[in-house]
């Protein structure tokens, strides 16, 4: 099994109009043995900036604390906030100054810019980077995410409307998962705040 | 028990991952599963049943391949029908048992296969006989098996009691499954439940948001 597949998760990114929405699961498990079912695996960059990563659970950890103490020391220096395209560049630096013995995960960046547009990338464990309008997905059932994103996503949705998508295109993708589940959470992101909610879903 | 990972799994083959029980009481048997079956991490199919009726009163839990387990429980169901006519009664369910033990042994580095025969007999009564993969032959009072299972042996010895009721049988299985559902990823989905006494069977199941336990 791959090592990315070790522990599980799954992660969606969306845009709606004005505002963005992040999704991930919360399993945290040993190959087939679920051992929590309350990992974080989004984690607040700054008020309008927030990372999702998956993959192996400590380098989601390790990463994460990282990209904080990065940004922290940008701000401390340049007495301003880090714009999300910034922010998505250095983090496919600090990924590919790994090249030849990786990080494992594969992170996702959503955030509003500086004119509260949204912003939307994703990479993979060496840092290549895509960025989208619509949106992206991560982790070990990539491929249902995208099938369900595919059909349910459409153009400038409502905050409320852009929390129902995601929150059914997640849980319908890891329903169909061994390894992603066990709790959901989704934060959506708009000019004048964050909302953070935990899904209901199946804990199996 | 075996389980999707297990050495032998051939690239791309649908397994049950899974947890499946029986437990026997005075006049008759439960026996329950639940309904994930993967590819690997792909769930193929979250609504499968995994608890195959041999005959009218006897049923058979399957777990491991999918494939195997599935011609397994071919091969048992027609040689039962064919004896049962033979011998113009209901068949024993040691007779099931055995013919499906015959199967898994002499065919050992062929399968993948770990089964729990349950029923009911006017001889016997209620009876459970598991068959993990060797091909070991087995009466038990109550059988646990399948890749969950791993994580509710404590449970299981904790909570069984000798002589329980058919009510008490049908909630121990309950509860059992829905714990090995909650940790082992190769289990999950509703949970099937099968009653054989000797008034006949009864097929029930229970809701994933219905489940008696769950983090």
């Amino acid at each position: 099994m791959s090592i990315l597949q070790y522990n599980g998760g799954a992660i969606i990114a969306m845009t709606g109009k004005d505002c963005v929405a992040i999704a991930s699961d919360t399993r945290l498990g040993l190959q087939q043995q679920t051992v929590a079912c309350d990992f974080q695996k989004g984690f607040k960059m700054n008020d309008k900036l927030y990372m999702g990563v998956t993959g192996l659970a400590t380098d989601v950890m390790t990463l994460s604390q990282l990209l904080k103490f990065r940004m922290n020391l940008y701000k401390l220096r340049e007495d301003r906030e880090m714009k999300p395209a910034v922010f998505s560049a250095l983090l496919t630096s600090i990924l590919y100054e790994k090249r030849f013995g990786p990080y494992f995960t594969e992170p996702v960046v959503a955030g509003l810019d500086e004119n509260n547009q949204p912003f939307l990338s994703a990479m993979d464990l060496i840092g290549a980077p895509v960025s989208t309008s619509d949106f992206v997905v991560a982790g070990t059932c990539t491929p249902n995410l995208y099938g369900m994103c595919e059909t349910m996503y459409r153009p400038d949705m409502s905050p409320d409307e852009l929390f129902e998508t995601i929150s059914q295109c997640l849980l319908a993708s890891c329903d169909r998962d061994a390894l992603s589940g066990w709790g959901a959470v989704v934060t959506v992101i708009t000019p004048e705040g964050v909302t953070t909610r935990k899904l209901k879903g199946r804990m199996d | 028990m075996s389980g999707a990972f297990e050495s032998g799994a051939r690239k791309g083959e649908v397994a049950t991952g899974t947890t499946i029980m029986a437990v026997a009481f005075e006049g008759g048997v439960v026996l329950g599963a639940d309904s994930r079956v993967s590819t690997g991490t792909y769930i193929a199919n979250r609504v499968s049943d995994k608890v195959a009726a041999l005959h009218d009163s006897i049923y058979m839990c399957r777990s491991g391949s999918a494939a195997d387990t599935q011609a397994i429980s071919d091969y048992v169901r027609y040689f039962l029908a064919s004896h049962a006519t033979e011998i113009n009664r209901p068949p024993t369910v040691k007779t099931a048992a055995t013919l499906a033990r015959k199967l898994c042994y002499e065919n050992k580095d062929a399968l993948m296969a770990g089964v729990i025969v349950g029923g009911y007999d006017p001889i016997e009564g209620g009876s459970v006989y598991v068959i993990p993969l060797g091909g070991t032959l087995m009466k038990m009072p109550f059988a646990i098996g399948g890749s969950g299972s791993t994580y509710i042996y404590g449970a299981v010895d904790a909570n069984y009691k000798p002589n329980m009721t058919k009510e008490e049988c049908q909630e121990f299985v309950k509860k059992s499954i829905a714990h090995a559902m909650a940790r082992d990823g190769s289990s999950g989905g509703i949970i099937r439940l099968v009653t054989v006494d000797a008034t006949g069977t009864t097929r029930d199941y229970i809701p994933g948001d219905q489940l008696p336990y769950g983090p």
